[in-house]
């Protein structure tokens, strides 16, 4: 008894000393995301996929750099950068007092060490031909990190904004976590759940809730239910675009529509005929009503692109006018390439939504134009070997999802195998060139080429939409690369 | 055949429409299958009866196409089951004990995994197509008519005639066409029949998750995944094919049910 | 009954490792690649390369055999190809939605169809019996996936009654949560589970109702009632034992449908996603407890039934239909 009203006075007393330091505390606010993109591994670099970057990114996990929702890059554990006159020196200086999870503090050593894992063997990551321009890593002090590059890289510190920056006392990344972030990782329900709990550690601004739960589902279905009822807040991707109409004009829900960097397209072989000629794939570009297919597939949203740009790149320009819809054109197309009767070709398409339906689209249009479609059902595994790694494939639908991806048009030996010696040279001269600037203005040079050789076709940009309850804001509205940083939602 | 029984009457007229339905789609649909002239999800109203799906097409032609592929799914797996079944049924009631254990194992394991497995694999074997997930409904139909078949086998082999016809010196095969099958054979086409229902039933549900007939095909399951996100704006996307499957399937159990009364009539009595 | 019990423990034994190694040879043979899975658009032939020799997948059928052979040899199901998590421990985290979900949806079912077959039976020419008889044709006419998305849109959309998926993040930490988690599942797969166990006990009570030992039986002075007690049950219960194991097993089994409607968390989904990157330890963990499951349920009906009906102990093996 004794015990318990000592126990009963001490309480008050930190209840008191609490209540003059900070204001009233608020009640618990926990954010309930909703998502389709559950985390394979913990590992950005080690095959996490795309909703390791989602739920991590930011959150769990800080770069030198931070990419804004509006595609600026920033400082963010990098205090400071210098380039040497010749592009190839940049020195970066470490913030202070930063602290990962596990206590231990943030140094050069873990940049090294978080640079290697990207560029060395076994490195799963997308960046790696990107960052191969490393050549050497020094560590002159443990808040100084020099890195020298083989060539200029105009992108490198957009890149680095990529990078996660990891404890390298950490042993296997896939299953354990030590970020610098706001949050750390709580529990993981595989199949189900990942917690995040705000780590008091750290080193920025306090986040403006509590914790974020990432709920996952495997079918939009069950998600835009979830929201429906009450179970999450919001939904970071609506991709059953359908299930729109259920929201829209219902005051407890806002829809967000930003712009993504999911490219739908309809890929040639290009090495191989009738796709190995231009003018064959024009006269297909042109017999497609893309327009009518983006509103079939996502109704009111989404735009039409005609190049492998995004609005969100600095080099964006609309081209949509090079392969408009023109059937008549489709067939004058058709006949200069000695084929006005039409041909047949098979079309690989993925097993999962939307593909199935563009592939049936796809099929009518071309049969007005009397070329004949026959839809080929695969895997996404059948595809990664099918079609990305041998090649043997006539033509295929994909969503493209990466950043910056025009650059593939530079690689003959891409799936799609483009082979254009003028684009690959002014993508290669753009990354090396000395300002942005200059970059800029040759990417827009290699998106126009690819555009008039109809190098693919780009069917549709999908719009980012965000369904949340109205109750919340602060949460990004773009998500560019698949971010979803979290610590700026609150309940208004 | 003189007895008329009333299930089988019924159960062949609800067969009779679906099969009709699909029938006539050789010859006329509302509208072209292809035509995505229609608005996007439009609701149903005097243009499209039933409404349109995202690409503008008309529901009601997808539903009547449907049924073509319902009603090869059905054929198709018991055209696999039907001879595949018995012949390994037969083999494990006449093999030696080893071989009948085996068998029975092999068939228990096959029997308790869901088609939906099956699928998985020929589907991973093979590419997405209707071939494919009628083999893995043949499959799994074979191995539930096998299991009864065997028991049906040892049942027969157990009657005095068949030690009879042993001990006469007539052959295993001669006992087999002369004895066996003619003994178990109604047993085995209820059992078909029944199986020809469920097979519709599997196909759906392979469509649903993406493994059944690629499309252009239209495919009840299909739709209903389709239609799934819109079940709170436009429920009747979600319950006509779902009617039009369970149509096709009480058909089937109504015939099998007919079959059984035909082989027996004391059974009407009761039921 | 010891030597047929030690026959059937001993055939129990071969029959798994035979299929565990089937199943092991059948996935390396199939087209497929884990690093699939786990590279990125825009990975390098030398990437894909050093991915498939750190996962092993590079290595003959046979040498992976041997490896995995050696594992399994001290029941280590290995480490998930994409997670690197143990898969013991990630099936282990599962059994606590799928085994409550099959369980209770097939005590519902048994609840509900065990009285309701033999009532119809007895009934079967009045309206509410012919009422039941085609409520429970239509059952089984049905995907179970359809009455889920029916069941959702009614109770959890527009009625608001129940979730309309998902489980606790804390699991079974607040019962009451995970059971409402766990309500229209059980519902939908019970369903669908009982229309076809009703018929099933309809038919057995019928072929019993129909006996001549009943009939003795009431002659001799028994009342209905007790008739049907002494020997009706007794003599119905075998074939219906037989079906409610297959039941059961294809329940747990058949448990990936109705997870992937309602977004649960069990071994349903877990497999669905392994046999999509091709995880391979996955997908042979999850196979090798439901094959188990599946053997040790057959065996235990065929038990059961030898107890219930003597008759059966002169036949060998198999369940009898």
């Amino acid at each position: 008894m004794k015990r318990q009203t000592a126990l009963f006075i001490g309480l008050a007393l930190v209840l008191t000393a609490c209540g003059t330091s900070t204001p009233p505390a608020e009640p618990a606010s926990v954010i309930d995301v909703g998502s389709l993109y559950e985390p394979q591994n913990l590992d950005n670099a080690g095959g996490g996929g795309q909703g390791v970057i989602e739920a991590l990114a930011g959150n769990v996990y800080e770069g030198l750099f931070r990419l804004t929702d509006d595609g600026q890059v920033e400082n963010l554990l990098a205090a400071g950068h210098k380039v040497s006159r010749d592009g190839l020196t940049h020195t970066f200086t470490l913030r202070e007092g930063v602290r990962f999870h596990s206590g231990d503090p943030l140094t050069g050593a873990d940049v090294k060490h978080s640079l290697e894992r990207i560029i060395g063997d076994g490195s799963k990551s997308a960046r790696k031909g990107d960052l191969s321009v490393i050549k050497g890593i020094d560590v002159p002090d443990p808040s100084t990190v020099v890195v020298t590059l083989s060539t200029r890289s105009v992108s490198f510190v957009y890149n680095l904004s990529q990078v996660w920056i990891v404890n390298d006392a950490v042993r296997d990344p896939a299953t354990t976590e030590d970020g610098t972030g706001p949050y750390k990782v709580g529990t993981w329900r595989r199949g189900s759940s990942l917690t995040l709990d705000r780590f008091d550690g750290y080193w920025g601004e306090r986040p403006d809730n509590d914790g974020a739960v990432f709920h996952y589902y495997t079918d939009a279905s069950a998600l835009n239910n979830a929201l429906l009822t009450g179970v999450v807040d919001l939904v970071t991707s609506e991709q059953s675009p359908d299930a729109l109409a259920q929201f829209e004009g219902d005051p407890r829900f806002r829809i967000s529509e930003g712009t993504s960097t999911t490219k739908l397209l309809l890929a040639f072989n290009d090495r191989e005929p009738p796709f190995d000629r231009a003018l064959v794939r024009r006269a297909v570009s042109a017999a497609i009503d893309d327009r009518k297919l983006l509103r079939s597939i996502w109704g009111d949203h989404g735009i039409l692109i005609g190049s492998m740009v995004p609005p969100s790149d600095p080099w964006y320009e609309d081209l949509c006018r090079l392969n408009a819809y023109d059937v008549a054109l489709a067939r004058k197309l058709l006949a200069e390439a000695g084929l006005p009767d039409g041909f047949t070709f098979t079309l690989d398409t993925p097993n999962y939504d939307p593909h199935p339906t563009i592939a049936t689209f796809v099929k009518s249009e071309l049969a007005k134009v009397g070329i004949t479609v026959n839809i080929r059902i695969i895997t996404a595994d059948e595809w990664y070997t099918k079609v990305y790694q041998r090649h043997d494939f006539t033509a295929t639908l994909q969503e493209h999802v990466n950043d910056r991806d025009i650059r593939w048009y530079g690689d003959p030996g891409f799936y799609w195998g483009y082979d254009n010696p003028e684009v690959a040279e002014l993508i290669k001269r753009a990354e090396t060139s000395a300002t942005a600037e200059t970059q800029a203005s040759m990417m827009r040079t290699a998106a126009r080429r690819i555009a008039e050789d109809a190098a693919s076709d780009w069917l549709y940009l999908n719009p980012q939409i965000v369904v949340s309850s109205s109750r919340l804001s602060g949460y990004p509205v773009n998500g560019l690369n698949a971010q979803f940083p979290v610590y700026d939602i609150k309940e208004r | 055949m003189r007895v008329r029984s009333p299930a089988l009457a019924a159960g062949c007229a609800l067969v009779a429409v679906i099969v009709a339905m699909a029938l006539l789609t050789f010859f006329w649909t509302p509208y072209d299958p292809a035509d995505t002239t229609g608005g996007r999800l439009e609701p149903p109203g005097a243009g499209h009866l039933l409404g349109t799906d995202r690409l503008g097409r008309d529901l009601l032609t997808q539903l009547m196409l449907g049924a073509r592929v319902a009603v090869v799914a059905s054929l198709g797996a018991v055209a696999v089951g039907g001879p595949l079944g018995p012949a390994v049924g037969v083999l494990a009631g006449l093999a030696a004990r080893w071989l009948d254990d085996a068998l029975a194992v092999v068939l228990d394991i096959l029997l308790a995994f869901p088609t939906l497995l099956l699928a998985m694999l020929v589907v991973a074997a093979k590419q997405t197509s209707l071939a494919a997930a009628i083999t893995a409904i043949g499959l799994a139909v074979s191995a539930v008519v096998a299991r009864l078949t065997r028991v049906l086998v040892k049942r027969v082999l157990a009657q005095d005639y068949i030690t009879a016809a042993r001990t006469s010196g007539t052959s295993w095969p001669r006992i087999v066409t002369g004895h066996v099958l003619p003994n178990i054979w109604p047993t085995l086409a209820v059992n078909l029949a029944l199986q020809a229902g469920l097979a519709a039933l599997a196909e759906a549900s392979l469509s649903y998750l993406g493994l059944g007939a690629p499309p252009p095909n239209a495919s009840w399951g299909r739709m209903l995944k389709e239609a799934e996100a819109t079940v709170l704006t436009s429920p009747v996307a979600v319950l006509a094919p779902g009617a039009l499957l369970a149509m096709l399937v009480i058909g089937a159990n109504l015939i099998a049910q007919g079959i059984r009364e035909q082989a027996d009539p004391t059974l009407r009595r009761s039921r | 009954m010891i030597a047929y019990l030690r026959r059937r423990v001993l055939l129990l034994a071969v029959s798994f490792l035979v299929a565990s190694c089937v199943l092991f040879l059948l996935l390396r043979l199939l087209p497929g690649d884990p690093a699939n899975a786990l590279l990125p658009m825009g990975a390098t032939p030398e990437q894909v390369a050093e991915v498939r020799h750190e996962l092993g997948t590079d290595l003959p059928p046979l040498e992976q055999f041997a490896s995995w052979a050696r594992k399994m040899a001290t029941l280590d199901l290995g480490r998930s190809l994409i997670s690197s998590l143990p898969v013991g421990s990630e099936i282990a985290a599962r059994l606590p939605v799928t085994v409550p979900l099959t369980l209770l949806a097939f005590l519902l079912s048994v609840l509900v169809a065990v009285p309701v077959g033999f009532f119809t039976a007895c009934r079967g020419r009045t309206w509410y019996g012919s009422l039941i008889g085609a409520a429970s044709q239509f059952g089984l006419a049905v995907p179970v996936f359809w009455v889920g998305i029916l069941l959702i849109d009614l109770f959890a959309l527009r009625l608001r009654l129940l979730p309309a998926g998902g489980f606790p993040v804390d699991g079974w930490a607040h019962p009451g949560a995970a059971l409402t988690a766990l309500a229209l599942p059980v519902l939908t797969v019970s369903l669908v589970m009982s229309a076809s166990l009703i018929r099933y006990v309809h038919s057995a009570a019928l072929d019993v109702l129909d006996s001549d030992y009943l009939r003795t039986a009431r002659a001799l002075g028994a009342s209905f009632a007790g008739a049907v007690w002494r020997h009706g049950l007794r003599n119905a219960a075998a074939p219906v034992v037989s079906v409610l194991g297959i039941e059961l097993a294809t329940t747990f089994l058949g448990a990936v449908v109705v997870e992937g409607v309602f977004a649960l968390p069990g071994l349903g989904s877990m497999l669905v996603r392994g046999f999509a990157q091709h995880d391979y330890p996955v997908i042979q963990g999850i196979l090798a407890l439901s094959t188990f499951t599946v053997l040790v349920i057959g065996f235990l009906t065929d038990l059961v039934q030898r107890l219930i009906d003597p008759r059966l102990r002169r036949t060998t093996t198999g369940t009898p239909a």
